[in-house]
């Protein structure tokens, strides 16, 4: 009922050994006044000292519609069910789950559920890091790194035991993966509890004085293809894709090796960051120039390219070659004799391609974009642009949170 | 729509003021046994009471019986004994008059969430995690099942050597006599919820999807009902077969197997609770239903085949609706709820009176 105040929830996630349960104990036994449940997944040798400690299995539940954004973990359903009717006799939950438990599931329990999510809040998911092993973990399984990709706080366990050199680099490539958690170096797990409870404060007091001095500039193109071309006219066309506009770089001498790539993409975004001039269908595309392709109407467009000698061409576009199924046309060969019906032959398929998404994220299978903008949000703008990002890029999007300032609405 | 804290604890329309008491935590369980002559209630501190059930006299008191609290009750088909079940692991089985307990049965460490004693008195069905037991009234083992696919989250009785268990993705019907598997009904989804008509043959389920899916055992045939706004954990069958009340949100569903329903058939929808329902329950004759939701409100409903209704009387207790139960002769309704209170109203329940009494 309104009025009841709801039970926050902590996760702590981590690998096996990465230091739950000491975590766990130091929680526990610390004079913080307040009352924990624990909810533990993974039954660990150290038993823990205090406190309402209940074991269940952990139980991903799918659902039939295949959404994977519904799949919940029934277990906490079960278990935080039936905790909610002795709520005066806590006032906090703590979840350990195993070290290979998804954490989307756990934290969309308290979502998609109706029960759970009028008596519990998600306050925040904790992620211990093992600073010696983490480097082989992310490696090898998804999961490791999608508790460090949901992480809110990420705990740096085990420092003693790492060089402050290595340490650096892999907080820099935490952050890589998840710009938003706040990184805290332990040893034993040493940390406070403020540092694992009641997050939602934390983060409401801190978040505005966050700033985003470690985002690093990202190439403004995503996919690079290098062409063989003869002097002549081609077609550049492009299917509909998930924008209706996108921009491109056309340079000439590019490169196909490693080196080269990495050069004309350091000279492209020079380009880049010139204004774009508008092309329509039909118009030429000029070299070394930032053009932006308009693509409103439907079916396939086509742009013209002249080439007045032979060499390399790079084609440096915002977006994949695969996502507007780019393609492009020797458009003035003189007609073969068997007519018009050869245009496959016509087809010219890059020497070189490169997409520069991957690389960014130096490889790793998640990453976090922050979006930050001063002013007020017009809450049907916004929804409306969720809604589109959530069809299109659901699948691929892990968790998404944010601080938005809304007018205060006049009248009723 | 009536505001339903107007209605206060005493009742309005047919559900007249009976008697109401207080029980000291969240009470998680109740039931009538001895004829309806003792209300029995279990709450989440582990105490276990039994009330006159005319007066609301205390029979009995004892406390803290399972450790961690009471998760289940099920009171034997004669009302002469019943078993409870917690956190700690143990069911107990009781004697309703004297409130002592002769059997405590150790099922292993963790919770025992489920207890359903079969329609003929002679077993008792034990949910513990993955696994269903059945014993004997006199606590002897007779039977256990193998590993579910998931922590079992429902069991029911379709005869009484028939035991239907719901989880993760599946209902199956197992002979405890035979040690058979009779039948699997299979479909991808968390089942929270199980009732089978009293002919046994249709299966209903709750899911986590916020959909009811059911079966009919006969011919094979399974439909899904969605579009609940929340998960349907409560679900109601009458005595008759005919209609199934469902919860899943403020309004309560009901579907009507009359004819070729309820495929391609609009439900009747029961609004006036402001909150989520929070339990059900048919009475033993005829189609009145009880409702209880989580805004601490009361209603009784008439409802007619085609899963349409009135209400007959409401009330308002002030906490989550816990549990509902009708006495046997169905002259008594009770509730129970979060704030440990309990509130038994006289429902005269013979008598015709204007289905909008009471607003």
């Amino acid at each position: 009922m309104k009025g009841t105040q709801k039970v926050p929830v902590t996760i702590l996630t981590g690998f096996l050994g990465s230091g739950k349960t000491t975590l766990l104990n130091k929680i526990l036994s610390e004079e913080h006044g307040k009352r924990i449940a624990v909810i533990e997944n993974e039954y660990g040798e150290v038993g823990i000292d205090q406190g309402l400690v209940i074991n269940a299995d952990e139980e991903v539940f799918e659902m039939s519609n295949g959404c994977i954004c519904c799949t919940v973990r029934g277990d906490l359903i079960r278990v935080l069910g039936n905790l909610m009717k002795r709520r005066d006799k806590f006032d906090y939950v703590l979840v350990e789950t195993t070290g290979l438990a998804d954490p989307g599931p756990v934290a969309q329990t308290f979502f998609m559920d109706d029960e759970i999510r009028s008596e519990f809040s998600l306050d925040g998911i904790v992620t211990l890091v093992d600073a010696a092993h983490i480097d082989q973990q992310l490696g090898r399984s998804d999961e490791s790194s999608e508790q460090v990709a949901f992480a809110d706080v990420l705990v740096l366990n085990k420092t003693d035991l790492v060089s402050d050199e290595s340490l650096d680099t892999l907080e820099a490539r935490l952050r890589d993966m998840n710009r938003m958690a706040r990184v805290v170096r332990s040893k034993q797990a040493d940390v406070s509890v403020e540092t694992v409870l009641n997050l939602g404060a934390f983060d409401l007091d801190q978040v505005l004085e966050r700033r985003p001095s470690f985002l690093e500039p990202e190439y403004p193109f995503e996919w690079t293809g290098v062409f063989q071309l003869e002097p002549g006219r081609y077609e550049v066309s492009l299917e509909e894709g998930p924008d209706p506009m996108m921009s491109l770089v056309v340079v000439a001498d590019q490169g196909t090796d490693e080196e080269s790539l990495n050069e004309g993409a350091e000279s492209c975004v020079r380009l880049y960051a010139e204004s774009a001039e508008l092309l329509h269908p039909g118009d030429k595309i000029p070299l070394n120039k930032h053009v932006n392709l308009q693509l409103q109407s439907e079916g396939r467009k086509s742009f013209s390219l002249e080439v007045e000698k032979s060499g390399h061409l790079g084609l440096f576009t915002q977006h994949t070659a695969e996502e507007f199924d780019i393609k492009v046309r020797r458009m003035d060969t003189s007609v073969s004799e068997s007519g018009s019906n050869q245009q496959n032959d016509l087809l010219i398929p890059p020497i070189a391609e490169r997409t520069w998404v991957a690389q960014h994220e130096h490889d790793d299978e998640v990453g976090s974009i922050a979006i930050e903008r001063l002013g007020d949000v017009d809450p049907e703008k916004l929804n409306k642009w969720l809604g589109r990002l959530l069809s299109e890029k659901g699948v691929d999007i892990l968790g998404q949170r944010g601080l938005l300032v809304m007018q205060a609405s006049r009248g009723e | 729509m009536p505001d339903i804290r107007e209605l206060g604890p005493q009742g309005r329309g047919m559900l007249h003021e009976g008697w109401s008491t207080e029980v000291a935590d969240y009470v998680i369980v109740c039931g009538w046994a001895l004829e309806g002559n003792a209300f029995l209630v279990g709450d989440a501190a582990g105490g276990l009471y039994a009330f006159e059930g005319k007066s609301g006299t205390t029979l009995w008191h004892r406390k803290e019986v399972h450790e961690g609290g009471i998760l289940a009750m099920s009171i034997h088909p004669d009302g002469h004994i019943f078993a409870t079940a917690g956190q700690d692991g143990r069911v107990l089985i009781w004697k309703s008059k004297e409130g002592e307990s002769n059997k405590a049965l150790e099922i292993g460490k963790g919770w025992v969430e489920h207890l359903q004693w079969s329609p003929d008195g002679q077993f008792l069905a034990v949910v513990f995690s993955h696994y269903v037991y059945v014993f004997g009234a006199d606590g002897k083992e007779h039977w256990r099942s193998d590993k579910h696919l998931s922590t079992v989250s429902a069991v029911a009785w379709s005869k009484s050597n028939e035991l239907a268990t719901a989880c993760y993705g599946r209902v199956t019907f197992y002979d405890v006599i035979r040690d058979q598997v009779n039948q699997k009904l299979e479909w991808q989804g968390s089942l929270v919820s199980m009732v089978l008509s009293p002919d046994g043959d249709i299966v209903a389920c709750g899911s986590q999807d916020n959909s009811v899916h059911f079966w009919r055992r006969s011919t094979a045939q399974d439909a899904e009902m969605t579009g609940y706004p929340g998960k349907p954990s409560q679900l109601a069958f009458d005595q008759t077969g005919m209609v199934l009340a469902t919860g899943g949100g403020e309004r309560i569903t009901v579907w009507s197997f009359q004819g070729n329903g309820p495929e391609g058939t609009v439900p009747g929808e029961l609004d006036l609770h402001i909150g989520a329902i929070s339990s059900l329950a048919f009475s033993n004759r005829g189609s009145l239903l009880a409702s209880g939701s989580r805004d601490g409100s009361v209603f009784v409903w008439l409802l007619q085949k085609n899963g349409h209704g009135e209400p007959l009387g409401g009330a308002f207790v002030g906490g989550r609706v816990e549990a509902i139960a009708w006495r046997p002769d169905d002259c008594a309704l009770a509730a129970v709820n979060a704030n440990g209170g309990i509130n038994v109203w006289d429902f005269k329940n013979r008598i015709k009176t204007s289905p909008k009494g009471f607003s």
